[in-house]
């Protein structure tokens, strides 16, 4: 039995400036799926997901949420998605329960037990303590949530979360994964951006790698990474007497390395490993598995000219 | 045509409706302003100013000062609370609060929040220049002033459509400003020029460069209009003008206004 998809965004293009931004993505999330969007600053993330939920009209392709073509029913698709963007964007002049009041009155048809459901939220949330405070007054994790909160107040099918956590402290990140990780059980799709690696590596159900507006790599973190980096990193300082001939070795089998505080970060899969330890016996250095933090500098360094 | 449905829709009312349940929260202190102005504008210039001027000669006809000065009061009331709204209001609303941000997550879209705004910058326009009345009709019972009254409540349609033309005008600024600091710029460019060739305090020098730049003037129609209607109970092709020119003015400026603030918003278009 296959599943349907509550996402369905197909070859999406978009220019912004006279720079092909998004060139050809396809994005699909299904019920209790968390998609995580990955990659460098201007890889396309922000400008994809803002044509998902209707910021932006894309040049072409064609995105559907929970079967409404956003372009053709805009009403019923937007109806059928929820946003949290990256910047708060609260209503100023209404208290924590004044923006959810609020925000319910932009749905049509209107929310079934208004009332009944932001007591649920403002539950949920942690937020009925601060019901009656201005956005303001609040702190950055609990600002988050009421972002949240009023992205699903409407109990949307899909939401988008565009760096929830980004600027949280340690708590209250894991306060925001635990909210995600609720939506996920109601049977939401999700599809959040972040470039806190090990958040897209708890959260996600599946990556989505982005590289200069194009599909790089897809699929479970493992996978993604094996793709994209390989199965072992060799970590050791440029400055390590007999490694002198690392580069030349580097430039034969065409690897391309990262140097992180004065250390080289070589991606090599198990083939890779054996020949390096075959052709530098005597060095000595660290193998790890790779983490989504190679993934990102890999990215960057295929990128440099 | 596209840019003209939403202004039926009821997202567009949403957001009206979101500007009154905030401006009904703060009445109390929001209403003193609409009162104040006016009253201390007419017994400044009308009463203080008038009693130091012979009569003016208005339409071959000697009248007061404060005759002439009570009806541009109402047409500029109207012109400036709505262009202030569009244009102060609405950018500190999309820029610093980025409640249209927030807005925009919902059902609601773009040319929803430009018409909400617009139909808000009208409506409190509409709301001030009706406190302007109140105030005029204070001075008619005290014997200060004589209008012809039952007219009065016939202005504000017109002034809300005026107000409306000219929150266009505010919402091109708040589409094309590139920050706060800038904010002198329209009313340099366009409040003080509308203003002086408007005939709202006096009338213009008999000039014929004064003379045809006010004839594409809305607010100078407005003033003359109202005057007409409210000193000589007539009905003059003024009014007719000014509603022509008011139409015009948001059949271009509010496409325009979309596009530019769809650039502005989401860097798009």
């Amino acid at each position: 039995m296959t599943t349907v998809s509550l996402l369905d965004a197909r070859g999406l293009v978009k220019s912004l400036g006279g720079k092909r931004v998004v060139d050809g993505v396809d994005l699909t999330c299904a019920p209790g799926e968390v998609l995580g969007l990955l990659g460098p600053n201007g890889a396309g993330k922000t400008t994809s997901l803002r044509m998902c939920y209707g910021f932006l009209r894309p040049d072409a392709g064609t995105i559907s949420i929970a079967g409404h073509d956003l372009t053709l029913a805009p009403d019923a698709a937007r109806q059928a998605l929820g946003v949290c963007t990256q910047d708060d964007t609260f209503d100023a002049d209404f208290s924590v329960r004044g923006n959810l009041e609020q925000t319910g009155r932009y749905y049509r048809p209107r929310i079934p037990d208004l009332k009944k459901r932001i007591d649920e939220l403002l539950d949920q949330f942690g937020l009925k303590e601060y019901e009656h405070h201005m956005p303001e007054m609040l702190s950055g994790g609990y600002k988050r949530r009421l972002m949240i909160a009023r992205a699903v107040l409407h109990r949307p099918r899909v939401v988008f979360l565009d760096e929830p956590t980004t600027g949280l402290d340690p708590q209250a990140r894991v306060a925001v994964w635990e909210l995600v990780a609720s939506l996920r059980a109601q049977g939401m799709a999700v599809v959040l951006t972040t470039h806190y690696m090990d958040e897209a590596e708890r959260l996600s159900d599946r990556l989505l790698v982005l590289q200069s507006g194009k599909v790089r790599a897809a699929g479970q973190a493992k996978s993604v990474l094996g793709d994209v980096v390989g199965e072992h990193i060799v970590v050791l300082p440029v400055s390590t007497p007999g490694a002198e001939g690392i580069p030349a070795w580097l430039a034969e089998r065409k690897l391309i390395t990262s140097t992180v505080l004065g250390c080289w970060h070589i991606p090599l899969d198990a083939a890779g490993l054996v020949a390096f330890v075959a052709a530098f016996p005597t060095l000595r250095y660290e193998v790890r598995i790779p983490t989504l933090d190679d993934l990102f500098l890999a990215l960057a360094d295929e990128k440099k000219p | 045509m596209t840019s003209f449905i939403p202004a039926f829709a009821w997202q567009s009312r949403a957001i009206l409706g979101r500007h009154w349940r905030v401006h009904l929260r703060k009445w109390h202190t929001a209403l003193l302003p609409p009162l104040m102005e006016p009253l201390i504008m007419l017994l400044a210039f009308g009463v203080g100013l008038g009693s130091q001027m012979t009569t003016l000669t208005w339409n071959g006809t000697s009248i007061d000062y404060l005759t002439y000065l009570a009806p541009g009061i109402l047409a500029y009331t109207a012109f400036m609370t709505s262009f202030f709204q569009s244009l102060f209001s609405a950018y500190v609303r999309m820029h610093f609060q980025k409640s249209w941000e927030g807005q925009l997550t919902t059902q609601v879209r773009l040319e929803h929040v430009v018409w909400g705004e617009a139909f808000w910058a009208a409506s409190m326009a509409t709301m001030y220049a009706a406190m302007v009345c109140v105030v005029l009709v204070g001075f008619g019972v005290f014997g200060s002033l004589t209008l012809h009254w039952p007219w009065l409540l016939a202005t504000l349609p017109l002034l809300f459509l005026g107000a409306l033309a000219f929150s266009a005008i505010g919402l091109l600024f708040t589409a094309t400003l590139p920050s706060m600091d800038h904010m002198g710029l329209p009313f340099f460019l366009v409040i003080m020029p509308i203003g002086f060739a408007s005939n709202t305090y006096f009338p213009l020098p008999d000039l014929p460069v004064l003379n045809q730049i006010s004839m594409v003037n809305p607010l100078y129609h407005l003033c003359e209009g109202l005057r007409w209607l409210l000193i000589a109970g007539e009905l003059h092709w003024h009014l007719a003008a000014a509603a022509g020119l008011f139409l015009l003015m948001l059949a271009i400026l509010i496409p325009i206004d979309m596009r530019l603030l769809r650039r502005r918003v989401f860097g798009d278009g």
